[in-house]
């Protein structure tokens, strides 16, 4: 006989309560397990997203937030601000390469799109596109897709597609990016900013510089010459960091409330379970255990709802995390989150945070049963009927 | 080493429930070792309560228990649980056995209580279970055996740390004739073997086995015969 034996059969011999409480502990664990899951591989999604803009200095509007920022990355649609007479400056400058975006929406079969305005040869270098399917034409009338918004809506070069009321063919479809890219139908800007009554402005502009070394001195210049706000891609990642950290945080936060909630179902299972076998503590008594060794079988008990339910918990929120990311509604917080591949599924981290909360969460809610346990009488605890 | 094995001083109990119940008054008490001695008296006039005291199951209001030259009253409660694991074993009317347990592991825990490694804790308790006839009884649970049974594996357990004094309370109260008869005769086989036994009962066949009678009324001793 070992203390692990006793503890096990104890805690299973009531099995619809120790399956609901488990249970408590688990549907806890599941919702944290999948948000820590969805949010592991955010700071990488965000990282290969900034990359896929391909841009060291971004020139957005002056005033612009944070979560205006976030959009340069999602692909979410943005206020155009600057206009074309800021572009052409900013373009002037010596040993920079810059690529003007209108960031606009519409939708294909009720389903919401990105449209960006680009001009189409700077952008294709500035991109290093390939054509995958027909060709790479941006006019009056000519549009080309990413690879996933033809494949999502069975597209395919020289098919008719309607924006805002207007009809254009689609003449070509780019070669997969692995990125925001292939999530985009590309107008032309002048097109584009006449089809959304936008006049001559943009979204944004994306900035290649020659030399890295100088991006202070380069962003002190755009400043100068236009009237814009310049951030580096630096700057970007960390402040859409901070924002979709603090969503996250928060997430993770409700999710812990949820597991402390079922650390008041493993007490009340505790507490009925001293009661339930307070003559059982009397016989341990009369057989010579000590306090402490009733306080430990008793804490053992809630350690072991603390693994299982965490374990159990671990594995349903992997398997949650795996099947809902695809679902994840698409927004400026969950826009890096839609993806099966952003969720870093089995991460020890994960599963160390996890476990570790559990266990010591269910622990923390075994002290009171345990030491209210150890501290009966012997004598009223045997005679208890 | 002392003759007598416990030893009481002016030992009482009184409780305290919104009202006083005396339950033990100034009992001096004597056991000698190796004695089989049977406690006697009516229903709820202390009995059991002085059987509590003196196992270190309860705290006396005042007066000493000693056992041998250790004062019960005086040391904290992890070295009354170590007097009780080493050097007391209990058998109660209603057996008191853990109902998840088998016969097997219900003796082992006693040994796993005084540190007893699991490899050598299942050798000892065949051999006592062994002892009071229940070796094809090992895997069964309580609830599958007879009163009598029960009460066997209970004696069986309380052996199990080959303790110097036997306390029982009421062993016979829930058998019948045929397994009152066993529980002697288990009873006999042990003080045989050098335990004290202290024997609280009502049962005449009880006491006709007993060196020493000592009979309680009201809380107090009333006398004291070989």
């Amino acid at each position: 006989m070992t203390r692990g034996k006793l503890v096990f059969k104890n805690l299973t011999r009531k099995k619809s309560r120790f399956l609901f409480t488990i249970l408590g502990i688990a549907v806890g664990i599941a919702s944290l397990v999948t948000l820590l899951s969805l949010g592991t591989g955010l700071e990488a999604e965000v990282k290969k997203q900034s990359q896929a803009l391909g841009a060291e200095l971004v020139v957005t509007p002056k005033g612009w937030c944070a979560y205006e920022q976030i959009s340069v990355l999602t692909g979410e649609s943005l206020p155009e601000a600057i206009p074309n007479e800021d572009v052409e400056k900013v373009a002037g400058i010596t040993g920079i390469t810059a690529v003007p975006y209108l960031v606009q929406r519409t939708a294909i079969k009720n389903q919401p799109v990105t449209v960006v305005g680009i001009l189409p040869e700077p952008m294709k270098q500035f991109k290093n596109w390939q054509i995958d399917r027909g060709e790479y034409r941006l006019d009056r009338e000519s549009v080309v897709v990413g690879s996933s918004i033809a494949q999502q809506f069975e597209l395919k070069a020289g098919d008719k597609l309607t924006i805002r009321g207007t009809g254009f063919i689609l003449r070509g479809i780019l070669k997969e990016m692995g990125n925001r890219d292939d999530l985009v139908i590309y107008l032309d800007l002048a097109t584009a900013q006449k089809l959304y009554g936008v006049g001559d402005k943009v979204s944004f502009i994306a900035v290649k510089v020659d030399d890295v070394t100088q991006m202070d001195r380069y962003s002190q210049e755009i400043q100068e010459r236009a009237n814009v706000a310049v951030v580096s891609d630096k700057q970007l990642i960390r402040s859409v960091l901070a924002i979709m950290g603090t969503v996250r945080n928060t997430l993770q936060m409700i999710a812990a409330v949820a597991v402390l909630a079922a650390a008041f179902g493993i007490i009340n299972t505790m507490l009925t379970a001293i009661h339930e076998r307070k003559r059982e503590i009397g016989i341990l008594q009369a057989l010579g255990a000590r306090r402490r060794t009733i306080f430990s079988l008793f804490l053992y008990e809630s350690a072991l709802y603390g693994l299982l339910g965490g374990v159990l918990g671990l594995a349903a929120g992997f398997a949650l995390s795996f099947f809902a990311a695809p679902y994840i509604e698409q927004s400026e917080f969950t826009a890096f989150l839609g993806s099966a591949q952003s969720v870093k599924m089995f991460s020890p981290a994960v599963v160390g945070q996890a476990m570790l909360f559990a266990v010591v969460v269910a622990c923390l809610a075994g002290i009171y049963p345990a030491w209210k346990a150890s501290r009966l009488s012997p004598v009223e605890a045997i005679s208890y009927e | 080493m002392s003759e007598m094995i416990i030893r009481t001083e002016k030992l009482t109990k009184i409780y305290e429930n919104g009202y006083s119940t005396v339950a033990l008054q100034d009992v001096d008490l004597e056991i000698p070792r190796g004695s089989l001695s049977c406690i006697m008296g009516p229903s709820g006039h202390g009995k059991s309560t002085l059987l509590h005291l003196i196992g270190g199951l309860d705290r006396p209001t005042s007066g000493k228990v000693f056992l041998e030259d250790l004062d019960l009253t005086a040391v904290d409660a992890n070295h009354l649980a170590e007097v009780r694991c080493r050097r007391i074993g209990f058998v109660f009317q209603f057996f008191n056995l853990l109902p998840v347990l088998t016969v097997l592991e219900n003796v082992e825990i006693a040994l796993m209580l005084a540190g007893i490694p699991p490899r050598n804790q299942r050798e000892r308790a065949e051999e006592l279970l062994g002892l009071v006839g229940l070796e094809d009884k090992l895997q069964a649970k309580p609830n599958q055996l007879s009163g009598g049974q029960r009460q066997r594996v209970a004696i069986a357990r309380s052996l199990a740390n080959d303790p110097d004094i036997l306390l029982m309370d009421e062993p016979s109260g829930n058998l019948g004739t045929k397994s009152e008869r066993e529980l002697l005769e288990n009873i006999e086989k042990v003080n045989q073997r050098g335990k004290t036994v202290v024997i609280v009962t009502h049962s005449p066949s009880v006491a006709k086995i007993s060196h020493r009678i000592i009979y309680i009324q009201d809380g107090r001793l009333k006398k004291e015969g070989e």
